[in-house]
């Protein structure tokens, strides 16, 4: 009686175990899914012209693929595997350039231009309703 | 004053464009991009002999040197119009270290191509799945780093060398 007992437990705790254990296996997939497409965006192929590592299927960007997919099942972060490509490519191998000191006129040169065409806009309109 | 202030942003536009087409583009090949390695320490590595597998080499055993590492592979077609420029800049200076790193090869076919075309290496390491090259930023064969003899990688050439360039850029900085 005992032993049917704690083979019913045994039961019981594999039917709950069971599902809970595939779910977390598939969950950690997506992430690494997602995590892998998000990250492969991010890099250039460096032998094609204007394309992602992810949007192309040059032996570069298979070969990076791989690597980047490895690291992600060996556990190592978004941020650990782009330092990693970086140190070795250089910053040209990201495809968006990044926000620093380096790149600051690249990112602040379109608000330049707008702030200054407001400026000239305005003074344009102040000047046209002035000699109306 | 009136007109300036019209024209201004044209005025502005086409001299930030004639600034990036001068100054940014100006003997600037988007496909060879800067390396960054330059002043970096040789990435580490451990290689298997070409010819003798039981044979490695690693950074240790240049950190003193100054060594040319050229990726070739015998599939790559360029490299076959390089590899007559190796073995002329190994003939003009005999003192330096050359290595070769067979990169994502056959070893036998690797052994027939230095055969047909000779060998200008001091020491040719096999890279069968490409980490090596991973670890040197290598997207494309062939390409060539020379470093000084600290260590430092000093000098980068994607695809092949030619004459000029052995001329022009390798020669004034052999040690």
């Amino acid at each position: 009686m005992k032993s049917i007992h704690s083979y019913n437990k045994i039961i019981t705790i594999l039917v709950f175990f069971i599902p809970l254990f595939y779910a977390s296996l598939s969950s950690g997939k997506e992430n690494i899914e997602k995590d892998f497409k998000e990250l492969t965006s991010k890099f250039r192929c460096m032998t094609c012209q204007n394309q992602t590592i992810y949007d192309s299927d040059a032996e570069f960007s298979i070969d990076l693929k791989n690597v980047i997919r490895q690291k992600l099942i060996d556990g190592e972060t978004q941020q650990e595997i782009i330092e990693f490509i970086e140190k070795r490519y250089g910053e040209y191998i990201l495809f968006e350039p990044k926000f620093d000191k380096k790149n600051i006129f690249l990112w602040s040169f379109p608000f330049i231009i707008l702030l200054l065409s407001t400026v000239i806009l305005i003074i344009k309109i102040k000047k046209n309703s002035a000699s109306k | 004053m009136k007109k300036i202030i019209l024209y201004s942003p044209i005025i502005l536009f086409i001299l930030i464009t004639s600034f990036l087409f001068i100054f940014l583009l100006q003997g600037k090949d988007p496909h060879k991009p800067p390396s960054a390695l330059i002043d970096q320490n040789l990435p580490y590595f451990v290689i298997t002999n070409l010819f003798d597998n039981n044979k490695q080499f690693t950074n240790n055993d240049i950190k003193d040197t100054q060594v040319l590492i050229n990726f070739f592979a015998s599939w790559c077609i360029p490299c076959k119009t390089e590899h007559a420029m190796l073995n002329y800049l190994k003939n003009k200076n005999p003192q330096l270290i050359i290595i070769g790193i067979d990169h994502k090869d056959k070893i036998n076919d690797a052994i027939k191509f230095l055969e047909i075309n000779g060998n200008p290496y001091n020491y040719v390491g096999v890279d069968e799945d490409g980490k090596i090259g991973l670890e040197f930023g290598v997207f494309g064969l062939p390409e060539t780093f020379l470093t000084n003899n600290k260590g430092k990688i000093i000098y980068k050439n994607i695809g092949p060398i030619t004459k000029e360039i052995i001329k022009n850029e390798i020669n004034p900085l052999l040690q």
